[in-house]
């Protein structure tokens, strides 16, 4: 009954937005599909509390391959999920985009190995045979750059955990809130690290806008960043409601693992600081890091990328 | 010479059918019941209005096709690879020369090399050709094609040889010469020849016999010797004979329904 | 004479590219249009010129791959067709299958390629040969269709059995279909390589321009994605132009206009 009544909320919400985007409307492209990772912000938006700081946000879920701060950066959208190293690259590119809210504090990628081979790190993986699927990501230079040579064979990872089920021998690139639930599900033992572990933590599932935005109606981004926010607290206090929801939009993924993925990511995103709020430490490091991998030059500075409005 | 024919017609071959009649999947009826004797080392031309079924009747005699009933029979039975089939068109293998396209016959009976070659330049001599052999289908003109298209029918020294409109395709001045050619090599082979034509002319001027079709379902509506000398030339053509031999060829067509 | 064709044929298509490149590049920097759109095309030569030795490496790869996936795909193809075009039962069984390799979305059988052949050359060549082998088939078999029936008269009237009608007739005959279905197959099998290597390509020294690709993009490196594009394009060009000079001898004494 309450998954129903959500649904036609959503709908209807999601109908209004189809009609052009007006003065009043924004647009929240996600960098995913409808999961977990961004339950705060459908919780934001069955609680009204969007409606309440005068927004009409409309939510749309992206596919693969979307670079969504090229949408921001294009005007295509207002609002958008990404992560902070893509944030970096971006201005580097010559984006002009503006963190305001980081969901996870805690880098939630990991890599994902079949626990009978007993490995004990990241380490393990790089100087054992097998196979490791991964895309090419600042953090897998990072940890070329700090294990040296891998033994392991590295390949392109093109999404799904197919591969990883049918050969034990494989390895593979995964969000600790997503890959391993679903390869648990699937009858497979695996074993997760995490890629913070190994020194690189950037904030992911931030949400970027034009850092023009910021300068000329610097309320409307408070009024988006209070009403996140208030959906996270109430996402980590209660996330059936929302996962209802986008279980709903989203039917490949069921229930059970939208109830596991959410327990799994709670201590990624709560700290004992107000909900997506960043550091400038943070960021410097993180700018550190990628003009040591080569990935920006130092001309990028890890403090102008981010507010907290 | 003459001692050299008549070892020719020796090898020569008589073809009798008996009511042949062929009734296509469709329904249509193409010979209705064909029953026709050809002496060893006779030279007959087969007519009929455009579609009446003359290919279907070579095709017959040639085993490429089966009749619905009735029979073909060669005396003395003739292996196939004795026969030669010319086209309509010279049909011939545009990736190969004028030589290997010759000496293809020979090559599919599995005759070595330098024999079939030789055979093939030999063919070639016959119908004046002996020149051309490197060159390709693609730098010959129409005619040069349609006399290569007849070394091939030659050059496996065929028994009995069977022309589909050979000539059709060809300009007037050009398709003449080729009749006398044809003339002059069956004078000098005395292979048993069925020729399909729909020109009364060149029926007059190559065969000693016309043999003129219905209409489709096609049968035979006349059978005319043709009493003009063994030896022809284009002089021949222009003769009252000749005039009158094609006039009787025309009448008989005009009664099949032409 | 030769000489002056050959750069008669080669000016205007080079001329072209200068012009147009010229152009890109002027209006890239009028309109200064942002890195992460389109990088200018002197940044991108810059790339090529700044690591011409991990481009080559890449595009060994890359080539070694599409190559290996061209030739399995042209002589399976044809073996294929030449079955198909045995009988019209078999035929009318089978070829729903092969229009199967137009049709499937080699993402969906990625797993697959990487389960089976494991990541790298083999399962990029594979993916090479699913993307480029039905226009092998579909060409082929519709030469092999084509043949002259006069000319198949003629070789029954002469008794050449199955294999010599095959050899000597309905191979050669289909040699212009074949040519053609080859010269979309060398194309596609380089686009085929390209997706194999996004898909299940291996990274690390000297990995393929699709793996390039995927990286350049992940990292925002226009100027990168650009170069390894390029190559991949003027590898499929090479690889055209090869099949298509090919063809030409092949068929050089068919048609007339082409002697002399």
């Amino acid at each position: 009954m309450c998954k129903t009544i959500a649904l036609i909320c959503l709908s209807v919400l999601l109908v209004a937005g189809c009609n052009r985007r007006n003065a009043q409307s924004l647009e929240l492209t996600l960098d995913w599909k409808p999961e977990p990772e961004f339950g705060g912000f459908y919780a934001a938006q069955l609680g009204g509390h969007f409606t309440k700081h005068g927004l009409n946000v409309v939510i749309k879920p992206a596919g693969e391959g979307a670079d969504t701060w090229q949408l921001v950066a294009t005007g295509k959208t207002d609002f958008a999920t990404t992560s902070a190293d893509q944030v970096l690259i971006a201005r580097r590119s010559g984006a002009d985009i503006m963190t305001v809210f980081a969901v996870y504090q805690t880098f939630p990628q990991g890599i994902m190995v079949h626990k009978a081979r007993g490995f004990s790190s990241i380490k393990d993986v790089f100087t054992h045979d097998g196979t490791l699927l991964a895309e090419d990501n600042s953090w897998l230079r990072l940890l070329h750059k700090k294990l040296g040579p891998a033994k392991v064979k590295i390949a392109t990872y093109s999404g799904g955990i197919a591969e990883f089920l049918a050969r034990p021998d494989y390895s593979q690139q995964c969000f600790v809130t997503s890959e391993p639930i679903l390869a648990r599900h699937r009858g497979s033992d695996p074993q997760t690290f995490l890629i913070a572990d190994e020194g690189f933590n950037p904030y992911t599932t931030v949400v970027i806008c034009k850092a023009d935005l910021w300068r000329t109606n610097p309320a409307r981004v408070r009024a988006m960043v209070a009403a996140c926010r208030e959906g996270w607290r109430a996402y980590l206090d209660d996330p059936n409601p929302a996962n209802a929801a986008m279980h709903g939009l989203n039917p490949d993924m069921d229930l059970q693992t939208f109830t596991e993925a959410a327990a799994a990511q709670k201590p990624l995103i709560q700290t004992d600081k107000p909900l997506g709020t960043m550091t400038a430490d943070r960021w410097n490091a993180l700018a550190d890091q990628l003009v040591d991998l080569g990935v920006i030059d130092n001309s990028i500075h890890g403090q102008d990328c981010f507010v907290n409005p | 010479m003459t001692s050299q024919a008549a070892a020719t017609i020796d090898r020569s071959v008589s073809v009798r059918l008996l009511d042949l009649r062929r009734t296509f999947d469709g329904g249509v009826e193409a010979l209705a019941g064909i029953t026709l004797d050809v002496a060893p080392g006779q030279f007959a031309a087969i007519l009929g209005p455009s579609g009446c079924g003359k290919s279907t009747l070579l095709r017959l005699v040639a085993g490429l096709d089966r009749p619905t009933c009735g029979t073909v029979e060669l005396h003395p039975p003739l292996d196939r690879r004795r026969f030669a089939y010319v086209f309509q068109d010279a049909h011939l293998l545009p990736w190969r020369n004028v030589l290997r396209n010759v000496a293809l016959p020979l090559e599919l009976a599995g005759i070595a090399q330098r024999q079939r070659q030789a055979a093939a330049v030999d063919a070639l001599e016959q119908v004046g050709l002996a020149e051309v052999l490197r060159r390709y289908p693609a730098q010959l003109s129409g005619g040069m094609k349609m006399r290569v298209s007849l070394a091939r029918a030659l050059v496996t020294r065929p028994k009995l040889l069977l022309l589909d409109e050979p000539f059709a395709a060809l300009d007037e001045i050009t398709r003449q010469k080729l009749d006398q050619q044809l003339r002059d090599l069956w004078l000098a082979h005395r292979m048993t020849v069925l020729f399909v034509t729909h020109s009364t002319a060149e029926a007059t001027f190559l065969a000693d016999r016309a043999v003129v079709l219905s209409r489709r379902p096609a049968r035979v509506v006349a059978d005319l010797p043709i009493d003009l000398p063994q030896r022809r030339d284009a002089l021949l053509r222009a003769s009252p004979q000749f005039a009158a031999a094609t006039k009787t060829i025309y009448q008989a067509l005009e009664r099949g329904g032409a | 004479m030769r000489g002056g064709k050959f750069i008669a044929n080669v000016l205007p298509p080079v001329l072209v590219l200068i012009v147009v490149t010229a152009a890109a590049e002027g209006i890239i920097r009028a309109l200064a249009v942002p890195m992460f759109l389109l990088p200018r095309p002197s940044t991108v030569l810059q790339y090529m010129a700044q690591h011409p030795a991990d481009l080559l490496a890449s595009l060994g790869t890359t080539a070694q791959a599409a190559l290996i996936g061209f030739f399995a795909s042209a002589v399976i193809g044809m073996i294929l067709a030449i079955s198909l075009s045995a009988s019209s039962v078999t035929r009318r069984a089978f070829y729903p299958y092969a229009v199967f390799f137009q049709t499937v979305p080699i993402v969906a059988i990625a797993p697959l390629l990487m389960i089976w052949c494991g990541p790298g050359l083999a399962a990029v060549a594979v993916s090479a040969l699913v993307v480029s082998i039905f226009p092998v088939i579909a060409n082929t078999l519709a030469g092999l269709l084509s043949t002259d029936p006069a000319l198949e008269d003629l070789f029954r009237l002469h008794g050449a059995g199955r294999w010599a009608r095959l050899w000597k007739l309905k191979l050669p005959s289909a040699t212009p279909h074949i040519v053609t279905g080859l010269r979309i197959a060398a194309g596609l099998a380089v686009i085929g390589t390209v997706v194999g290597e996004f898909l299940v390509g291996l990274m690390g020294s000297g990995e393929g321009l699709g793996v390039r690709i995927v990286s350049a993009k992940k990292l925002g490196r226009t100027d990168e994605l650009f170069a390894a594009v390029l190559i991949a394009s003027l590898l499929g060009l090479a690889m055209f132009a090869a099949v298509n000079l090919a063809g030409r001898l092949l068929l050089r004494h068919w048609h007339a206009s082409e002697q002399d």
